[in-house]
């Protein structure tokens, strides 16, 4: 059943023929106009500087450089070439694999939940509860920090002395080799359902009522109407927050950079620490930005990937 | 995880690590923050060769930008304007920057030729900077023996000084002195085999948690030992000489703390070693003359004679390790004469003594501290007694990248994962694939 | 948008049947979700409470959650040490300037895109798509030096010329327009006004909730950003406020915990103004993007 908001919408994607029929160059014309302060002020500051690091990924741009950027030499794919026997990169996009793998679906899956009971579960406080969910997200990282490395602090952090009080003796978790990820990949999620949260509430309040007494009068459940009206009414906006979450998460930097520096024994290195102390921290800045370009190699593919299986023909 | 916040978060979270890990803690990371290199190759053309140790007062103009970092930098002001107060000519500008922002900061600057006239820069930066070649070299005639000599080497790159000593700072052993009594032990170890058997009695019938606090991964805490056995980074020819007899000998011995369960194998990040000493869980730890004040004010009224300090302890020497910020002045700066004329007023004896009642750096020159409020503080005194025997890491460019595999590294060998000798021959091979130069 | 009303009779019985059902339940709902809110919130109200509390009370070995001395210390300290007014005015000017710059021209080309047929529309798209999945902060550099040479560094243009536009605000904008009915816009051109009249007087007032949307995810990014500000501002004077609270209210030797919580609430609570103000057109904002598309 459509809903007129979708008709509308299918009659605009039929090709808006009116505009088509117009004249070529002034058609083109009147395009780059409106691109024009966009384009303008994104070629220079944007596009310049990126296709300028990836030209630097071809160079072994490092200390002795700085002075003189053009002067740095080329060495081709050398770079590139390292890169692949470099056991701390491997290891670097293992964790990031593993973050997204496991991260992903915990913050659109809570993310979707919180979502719906706030759009349908419940009537009251809803403001406050979209702003308390939220709060994470609009956080610096500065402050973000300060909380959590006390709430996992292994002897006075609340984490633990709550599970003392259940007779668990809880870990030292971000000096633990195993458990520092899982610790990391909890303050993400943390941090970030709000914004899946704030989505799907959006996503899920577009869906029309109708459908929904129409199940019900079929005779469906809670759980059926959801599985059966919701998830592919919301499918679009899923895949949206998918791909967005997805790129983000690969370019995990922040949470590790600022609890564990990458540690213990590189547990908790990604692919974009890793890019940063080659870069800044080692002066190697023709590797790093050869690290910078495999990475959006992988996050293109993966992001295309995903709208190859998950659209809709729409 | 959005789009324009994700790079300010992004890199908001890079300079707070920084700022949280700056240098000189006790920490068990070695965070590869305060290294900015500038690069300064040859200054623009046409500018006049850099003086000799600047102009006389009467006859400096213009304007000098300086850059100073942590808490210098906020109260590098005062010294500022008693040199402005001597020249009047002059205006200077002191920008405060972060430890862990001046990195990218500095190295930002460089690329973009924005370098100040004059800045601090860390000693275990000494070495990548110079590299870039940003800086001036100092001027012949300076006068380098008023300085402590481990603080003179470590602005030595590629044979030339491009830096001057501004303050220093050395490790000495902090520990309980009334946890040692409840052991039984009534002088601090002059040894290293007294070490050992201080930190067991500590544990064992002090009753303190630990018997010292070591870190698990820091080049600054293993390299005394290095130095006391006799061994270095590298050798006098200048190749590594990290896996040599001696550096195993002490990677045994500093691995036997982690083994015999002295001190833990693993420390939570943020990790703060005042109030664990004050509580007595950590009776002893190497540290900076920093901590005098920390454990001070957290000790409070009547803890001033539950602790003392020692020097290092002795193998074939007690060497202890020379930090502190050197002054560098730029090959791009406009204003060499006054530049040089502040850095040698930042050296003069009495502003050394002047800023160690400001901040309580401890002069580079050795006659300030004959200065009573240097020469007052028995503690202080001790301080300068070790830097009599310090060494430095070497000045290389490499240092950075050096410096964070020898933490991993030792990392893995106290936590438990690799032996000394593996640690060791790792740590020579890591010197010679990354290079020492 | 989506005003589907309650048919006649029969659908609108359905409805309160189902609710009957549903409102048992409905307590634990609001139990959970109050459960996971102290989660959320809990973390930002021991800051708060922490930013009242003197230096010795972070040092303890078990932790409290309300202050024994609370003291506005800290703000005192942070507000002394810091030339406030200033940094905050850095912050404001940048932000400001950057969402404006967002809301403005980003959808000129999301129009553009959505609605215009134009060569070069596709490598326009690619780019700006392909611009999103460069990771952050490999850029730093090149950028620097386009901005030392353009002589811009230590001014507020260098801090703001380069966050003038993003692709994520064209992005937003043009999945939105989209949907607008192209009959509205054959309308006013049989009426006579040019793309840019169009553009202005109809489609500009539709896209208002998404380029609230817009306004406020540019203002809270700009308002957060560290690094390039950091890197721009060579005098203290051009510090924004948070590259000015990593500065001077973080310890050297040990941190300040006191101050870095009140520095902390400070950064926090300008962006949470503005969001509470403004959330609820944050969701309708991308409500009406038509994310189906």
């Amino acid at each position: 059943m459509t809903a007129p908001a979708l008709s509308r919408r299918s009659v605009a994607q039929r090709g808006a023929s009116p505009v088509a029929a117009r004249r070529g160059w002034r058609r083109d014309l009147t395009g780059w106009a409106f691109a024009a302060p966009f384009v303008v002020l994104f070629g220079v500051f944007m596009a310049l500087p990126i296709i300028a690091s990836f030209v630097l990924s071809f160079t072994s741009f490092g200390l002795r450089d700085l002075q003189n950027p053009i002067g740095a030499s080329f060495v081709g794919v050398d770079n590139y070439a390292r890169l692949l026997s470099d056991a701390k990169f491997w290891k670097a996009l293992g964790n990031t694999f593993y973050f997204v793998g496991v991260g992903v679906p915990l913050t659109l899956g809570i993310g979707l939940l919180i979502a719906s009971a706030l759009s349908r579960g419940i009537t009251r406080f809803r403001t406050a509860y979209r702003v308390g969910f939220y709060l994470p997200v609009i956080t610096s990282i500065v402050a973000i920090a300060v909380v959590w490395r006390f709430l996992l602090n292994p002897d006075i952090g609340l984490i633990n002395v709550l599970l003392r009080n259940v007779g668990i003796d809880g870990p030292n978790w971000l000096a633990d080799k195993t458990l520092a990820m899982p610790a990391i990949i909890a303050m993400a999620v943390w941090r970030n359902l709000g914004f899946a949260m704030v989505v799907f509430i959006a996503g899920l309040q577009a869906i029309p009522a109708v459908l929904y007494e129409a199940s019900s009068i079929d005779g469906a459940g809670r759980w059926a109407s959801f599985r059966y009206v919701t998830l592919p009414m919301l499918r679009p906006t899923i895949l949206f927050m998918l791909v967005i979450t997805t790129i983000g998460y690969l370019q995990l930097f922040e949470e590790p950079f600022v609890m564990t520096g990458g540690g213990p024994l590189d547990a908790t290195l990604s692919v974009t620490m890793y890019m940063f102390q080659q870069g800044f921290a080692f002066f190697k800045q023709g590797y790093a930005s050869a690290i910078a370009y495999v990475l959006f190699v992988i996050v293109a593919v993966i992001a295309f990937l995903q709208f190859r299986f998950l659209r809709e023909d729409a | 995880m959005r789009f324009a916040p994700r790079a300010a978060a992004l890199l908001a979270a890079f300079a707070l690590t920084f700022g949280l890990t700056a240098c000189g803690t006790n920490s068990g990371s070695n965070a590869p923050a305060g290294s900015s290199g500038t690069s300064g190759s040859s200054a623009a053309g046409g500018s006049p060769a850099a003086g000799g140790s600047g102009g006389t007062s009467a006859n400096l103009t213009g304007e000098l930008t300086v850059w100073a970092m942590g808490n210098e930098g906020t109260k590098l002001k005062t010294l500022a304007d008693a040199f402005v107060k001597a020249n009047p000519g002059v205006k200077v500008s002191v920008t405060p920057v972060d430890w862990g922002q001046a990195v990218a900061k500095l190295q930002t600057a460089i690329a973009g030729g924005t370098t100040p006239d004059v800045s601090q820069m860390g000693t275990d930066m000494m070495g990548q900077f110079g590299a870039t070649g940003a800086f001036e070299p100092v001027p012949a005639d300076f006068d380098k023996s008023q300085f402590f000599e481990g603080a003179w080497n470590t602005n030595i790159v590629n044979g030339a000084a491009v830096g001057v000593p501004w303050y220093v700072e050395t490790r000495l052993l902090y520990y309980r002195k009334d946890i040692a009594t409840k052991a039984g032990i009534t002088s601090p170890p002059a040894t290293w085999d007294d070490l050992k058997a201080m930190a067991k009695a500590l544990q064992s019938k002090g009753g303190a948690k630990y018997g010292i606090s070591l870190g698990t991964k820091n080049w600054q805490e293993y390299f005394p030992f290095l130095w006391s056995n006799g061994g270095d980074v590298v050798d006098a020819s200048g190749k590594p000489a990290l896996n040599s007899p001696q550096a195993v000998e002490a990677l045994t011995f500093y691995d036997s703390f982690f083994k015999e369960g002295l001190t833990p194998k693993s420390v939570p990040e943020g990790f703060d070693i005042t109030p664990a000493f004050v509580k007595g869980d950590y009776p002893m730890f190497f540290s900076g003359p920093w901590h005098l004040g920390l454990i001070k004010d957290a000790g409070g009224a009547g803890f001033d004679d539950k602790w003392a300090i020692a020097p290092m302890p002795k193998k074939t020497s007690a060497t202890s390790f020379v930090g502190g910020s050197n002054i560098v002045v730029y090959k791009n700066s406009k204003n060499k004469d006054a530049a040089w004329a502040f850095v040698k007023f930042l050296s003069d004896p009495t502003t050394q003594a002047l800023w160690y009642k400001t901040v309580t750096d401890l002069p580079a020159v050795q006659s300030a501290w004959q200065d009573p409020a240097v020469a007052s503080d028995p503690n202080v005194k001790m301080f300068g007694d070790q830097l009599k025997d310090t060494k430095a890491q070497p000045a290389t460019a490499t240092w950075s990248e050096l410096s964070s595999a020898i933490n991993d590294i030792l990392e893995k060998m106290t936590t438990g994962g690799i032996e000394p000798q593996a640690a060791a021959d790792q740590m020579q091979q890591a010197a010679e694939s990354i290079g020492v130069k | 948008m989506t005003a589907i009303q309650a048919g006649p009779g029969g659908g609108r019985l359905a409805m309160d049947a189902a609710d009957r059902e549903r409102r048992p339940s409905r307590l634990w709902i609001y139990v959970l979700l109050t459960f996971g809110i102290v989660l959320m919130v809990g973390p930002f109200l021991w800051m708060l409470l922490g930013s009242l509390k003197p230096q010795a009370e972070f040092l303890v070995s078990t932790p409290t959650f309300l202050p024994k001395n609370p003291t506005t210390d800290n703000f005192g300290r942070l507000f002394s040490n810091l030339d406030f007014p200033r940094f905050f005015f850095n912050s404001a000017v940048v932000a400001v300037a950057v969402t404006v710059g967002n809301v403005l021209f980003c959808p000129m080309l999301g129009y553009a895109l959505a609605k215009l047929q134009w060569r070069g529309k596709r490598l326009i798209m690619g780019l700006v798509l392909a611009t999103l999945m460069v990771p952050a902060g490999i850029t730093l550099i090149p950028n620097f030096v386009l901005m030392a040479n353009l002589g811009l560094v230590n001014t507020y243009p260098g801090l703001i010329l380069p966050f003038l536009v993003g692709p994520f605000g064209v992005f937003l904008t043009r999945q939105f327009m989209y949907g607008i009915p192209d009959e509205l816009l054959e309308a006013a051109r049989i009426d006579g006004a040019n793309e840019w009249r169009t553009f202005w007087t109809i489609v500009l007032p539709i896209t208002a909730p998404v380029l609230a949307t817009l306004g406020i995810l540019t203002f809270l990014g700009s308002w957060n950003s560290f690094i390039y500000p950091l890197v721009m501002a060579q005098q203290e004077a051009m510090y924004t406020l948070p590259v000015a609270l990593a500065t001077f209210a973080t310890g050297q030797y040990q941190a300040d915990h006191g101050m870095l919580m009140a520095g902390s609430v400070v950064l926090v609570l300008p962006v949470l103004i503005i969001f509470i103000l403004f959330q609820r057109w944050i969701t309708e904002g991308i409500a009406t993007t038509g994310l189906k598309g």
